[in-house]
C-alpha cells in the first residue's frame, strides 16, 4: 500500500510520438514529459491513507445500510423530498435538484441513498395528507441520532407546540432550560432536518414577527403553514 | 451482467480512483470528498442490487460526476472558498529543480486545467490511469473513438496553448 502509484515507465514513448515530440529539437521542451512530471505521479501515502481512513470510516466493516428516498410532486408548497432510516424520517426537503438533495443527504448522514417508493409511502402520504388539511397531526417516528443534543432538545421543544399555536424563538431556549440561546435555538431551528413535520414554523419571533423560515419560499411558506393551521388569519 | 459487489471495488479501485480525483482537481481535501461521494453511490447501487457491465468504467464515470458536480460547487462558490493549489510543491513528483523549470509546471498544470472538462477527462484516463479507449468512453458516456478523440485534441490544445506562450 505504500506503493506510489504510477503509470508504467513504458508507456512514453508511444504519446511522445503521438505528439510529435521525437521530431526535431527539443525546444520548447517535451509536452509529454511536462505532463508526466506533473500527472504521472499521483497522491502520496500520507494522502492516500487519509482516504482511506475516512473511506473505511463510512463504509466500515459492514457497509451502512441504505437511506431511502422518494419526491412529493406536488404539494400546497410545491415539491418535497422525503427521506427514511429504519428508525423513522430522517430528512424533509423543499424541491431542489435530485443530485443536490441526495449528496446532501449522504454527506450529512455518512450512509448511501437509494431512491424507492416503498419504504417512504407512509411518509409521503402523512405529509400529504397533512399539507391537505386531511391530517391534523402527525404519527410518524423521526430520526434525529444524527443532530446535537443540543439540536435535538429544541427540535423536541418545538414538536410541543400544539397545532394553532405559536411560540418563540426565547420561550423554547427557556423550555429547555437555556434561557439565554434564544439565537442558537433560532439556528436550530433553521437547520430543522424535518421541517413541517417538527413544526419549527410554530416558532417566531419574540416581538411578534415571523422571524426566520430557511425552506422554500422562506417567510411565506411559514405564513402559509400557520394559515393551513389555524394560528393565522387567512 | 454481474451484480456490484461493494466490498471488491473498494479493494480494487478506491486507490486508482483516488489517484484519478486527485490529478483532475489537484486539492486532497476534494479528491477524499469525491472519493467518498463516488463510494456512497457504489455502496447505493450495490443494495439496490444493480447490475453494471464494466464495473471499473461503472466507477470511473460515477468519480467524474462526483468531480464535476465539486467543480460546480466551486464555480457556484458554495463551499469554503478553496483556492486551487498550484504550488508544484504539492505535486508530489519532488520539487523541481529550477524555478523555471517550476514555472513551466505550473503553466502546463494551469493549461490542462483551462481545458474543456471532457478532453481534461479523457487524457487523465487513458495516460495516468492507463483506461482502454473502451473504458473510457464507457467512462465517459461516449464512443471510444470520441474518447480518443478527446484525448487527441486535448493534446493539441495543450501544444497550441503552450507553444504560443513560450513564444509570446
Amino acid at each position: 500500500m505504500s506503493r506510489r502509484e504510477s503509470t508504467r515507465p513504458g508507456d512514453r514513448t508511444g504519446w511522445e510520438s503521438w505528439l510529435g515530440d521525437r521530431r526535431g529539437a527539443a525546444k520548447p521542451p517535451s509536452l509529454a514529459r511536462d505532463l508526466d512530471d506533473v500527472y504521472r505521479v499521483g497522491p502520496g501515502p500520507a494522502e492516500w491513507e487519509r482516504a482511506r481512513g475516512a473511506l473505511s470510516r463510512i463504509l466500515g466493516e459492514n457497509v451502512p445500510a441504505p437511506l431511502y428516498y422518494a419526491r412529493i410532486g406536488r404539494s400546497p408548497v410545491g415539491s418535497l423530498w422525503v427521506a427514511v432510516s429504519e428508525q423513522g424520517l430522517v430528512a424533509l426537503e423543499f424541491g431542489r435538484p435530485e443530485t443536490e438533495f441526495r449528496r446532501r443527504l449522504e454527506q450529512r448522514l455518512r450512509r448511501p441513498a437509494v431512491r424507492a417508493d416503498d419504504p417512504t409511502e407512509e411518509a409521503r402520504r402523512q405529509v400529504l395528507d397533512y399539507l391537505n388539511g386531511r391530517r391534523r397531526r402527525f404519527s410518524l417516528p423521526v430520526d434525529l441520532r444524527h443532530l446535537t443534543v443540543f439540536q435535538r432538545r429544541v427540535l423536541e421543544a418545538a414538536q410541543a407546540v400544539p397545532r394553532g399555536q405559536v411560540s418563540t424563538y426565547g420561550q423554547i431556549a427557556r423550555r429547555i432550560g437555556r434561557p439565554r440561546a434564544a439565537r442558537a435555538v433560532g439556528q436550530a431551528l433553521g437547520s430543522n432536518p424535518v421541517p413541517i413535520v417538527i413544526p419549527c414554523h410554530r416558532v417566531l419571533a419574540s416581538d411578534g414577527r415571523l422571524g426566520g423560515y430557511s425552506g422554500r419560499g422562506g417567510l411565506r411558506t411559514k405564513a402559509k403553514l400557520l394559515r393551513l393551521e389555524g394560528a393565522m388569519a387567512r | 451482467m454481474p451484480v456490484l459487489d461493494l466490498e471488491a471495488l473498494v479493494r480494487d479501485y478506491a486507490r486508482p480512483i483516488h489517484g484519478y480525483l486527485w490529478r483532475l482537481l489537484r486539492d486532497s481535501s476534494a479528491a477524499e470528498d469525491c472519493l467518498q461521494e463516488t463510494f456512497l453511490r457504489a455502496a447505493a447501487s450495490a443494495a439496490r442490487g444493480d447490475r453494471v457491465t464494466h464495473p471499473r468504467a461503472w466507477l470511473y464515470a460515477v468519480a467524474t460526476n462526483a468531480a464535476r458536480s465539486y467543480g460546480r460547487r466551486l464555480a457556484r462558490g458554495d463551499r469554503r472558498e478553496q483556492a486551487m493549489d498550484l504550488d508544484l510543491v504539492d505535486v508530489g513528483a519532488g520539487v523541481p529543480e529550477t524555478a523555471e523549470r517550476r514555472e513551466r509546471l505550473r503553466r502546463v498544470e494551469a493549461a490542462v486545467r483551462r481545458l474543456p472538462p471532457k478532453m481534461r477527462e479523457a487524457l487523465v484516463l487513458r495516460k495516468y490511469q492507463e483506461l482502454s479507449y473502451i473504458e473510457v468512453g464507457a467512462a465517459l458516456k461516449s464512443s471510444p473513438a470520441a474518447a480518443r478523440a478527446n484525448v487527441y485534441q486535448a493534446l493539441r490544445r495543450l501544444r497550441e496553448w503552450l507553444a504560443e506562450e513560450v513564444e509570446g
